[in-house]
């Protein structure tokens, strides 16, 4: 398999994920309790929603955006494609990103860790490290078609 | 100038140059195989999974069974309702805890309304403040020092509507946000302003608290009906579908009465609009 493949495996893993803590976030999976473990105070803290809509929600548009660019990337019509590898290079960056400020907030703010966050924060580094590794590959591809021409 | 391109193996149709032809195209091929079905495993088994938890919780309340040996509760926490009600029904709850505010706004109202106030049951609150959240002890004093003057479930409620104001999200001196909120519920301000301020309801939540880690309370809330309890936020067909499997099973007898409040025949509140 391709990285662009594995890519959108986790993808898809990342997206069921982002669904089941949206549905947990609106009281549709499991009951909504403070509980000794973490995740549900994470879940309910103030800092699970951002400009009103549930985090988990703005993870699942990360997800399907880099699924799509991923299933796009398989198509033998953007397999060459370098825009397309930098795309997912600079998406998952931002993914890394926001991640980390996550973690921060988790650990420093709400003093909670939420393990289904932080499954998250590993799908979103290994699509950094997938990407960053398939742009350069894409890159140095270039040069070496542009030296040979 | 035009580029040579070169097969990086991604399966281009149109100007490939294929260095060994079907080899190749038979393991891209195969790739391909297991990369779609790879997909459709992770896609039905996340979907079943998903299905059967959303399932399962709209089939009713996930309750568990509370073992008989534990110790019981005789006369902690607040009671409201009438002494001679069949059944008991016992929230060990926590202040700060949102979904705990969520219960007392959406579904305590009815909660009294149609079942503590026609006698159906007893309801007693007991604190369980959890570690996590910061607050929730100077909630649970100060609402133990609004009850010094019979007002513990109007303290109760000012501070689940305002659980926002004080909450550690909010504040790091909850105690300068509780007591204006509490003043004009209590009728001597000095009196409770001094109990805050000395800490002196400390002894009580800490009684509180021991008898939830007695009965193995591990959520707020936690809501215990006879022999059976239920964690987190309950709606009130839920909360009152329990009640009526427990008032049908003959020949259980009603747990004890007592309590801070039954004590002092408190008036049963009900929330405006309930």
């Amino acid at each position: 398999m391709t990285k662009r493949m594995w890519m959108a495996v986790i993808s898809l893993l990342g997206l069921f994920l982002g669904l089941y803590l949206t549905l947990f976030h609106y009281g549709y999976i499991g009951s909504l309790a403070c509980g000794v473990g973490s995740c549900e105070r994470v879940q309910t803290s103030t800092w699970s929603v951002l400009l009103g809509i549930p985090l988990s929600l703005w993870g699942m548009g990360f997800y399907a955006l880099m699924f799509i660019l991923a299933i796009a990337g398989i198509q033998p019509q953007y397999a060459d494609s370098r825009g397309l590898s930098l795309a997912m290079f600079l998406l998952s960056g931002w993914g890394v990103l926001f991640t980390a400020w996550l973690d921060y907030l988790q650990g420093w703010v709400i003093h909670g860790w939420c393990e289904y966050c932080l499954t998250s924060g590993v799908f979103v580094l290994i699509l950094f490290v997938l990407s960053g590794v398939e742009w350069r590959q894409m890159k140095s591809l270039e040069t070496e078609e542009l030296t040979a021409g | 100038m035009a580029k040579k391109r070169v097969d990086t193996g991604r399966g281009r149709k149109t100007g490939v140059v294929k260095t060994a032809g079907s080899v190749k195209s038979a393991r891209k091929s195969a790739s391909n195989r297991v990369f779609y079905l790879l997909i459709a495993v992770v896609a039905v088994g996340a979907i079943t999974a998903l299905t059967y938890a959303s399932t399962r919780q709209r089939g009713g309340t996930v309750t568990s069974p509370i073992d008989t040996t534990l110790p019981k509760v005789n006369s902690q926490g607040y009671v409201m309702g009438s002494p001679g009600a069949p059944l008991e029904v016992v929230e060990f709850g926590d202040f700060e805890c949102p979904q705990c505010g969520r219960f007392t706004t959406l579904t305590e109202p009815d909660v009294r309304t149609h079942l503590i106030n026609t006698g159906q049951i007893r309801y007693r609150f007991i604190d369980f403040p959890l570690d996590m959240h910061r607050n929730t002890w100077n909630a649970s004093r100060a609402a133990a020092c609004a009850d010094q003057q019979g007002k513990f479930w109007e303290a109760h409620d000012a501070l689940f509507d305002n659980q926002d104001k004080w909450n550690s999200e909010a504040t790091s001196n909850p105690d300068k946000v509780i007591k204006p909120l509490l003043e004009p519920l209590v009728p001597d301000k000095a009196k409770f302003d001094k109990c805050v301020d000395d800490k002196a309801t400390q002894a009580k939540i800490q009684a509180h608290w021991q008898i939830a880690m007695a009965r193995q309370v591990q959520a707020t809330p936690t809501f215990e009906f006879g022999d059976k309890k239920v964690e987190g936020f309950v709606t009130y067909d839920q909360f009152k579908e329990l009640v009526d499997e427990q008032l049908a099973k003959s020949g259980k007898g009603a747990p004890s009465v007592g309590g801070d409040t039954a004590k002092k025949g408190v008036v049963l509140p009900v929330k405006p609009g309930a």
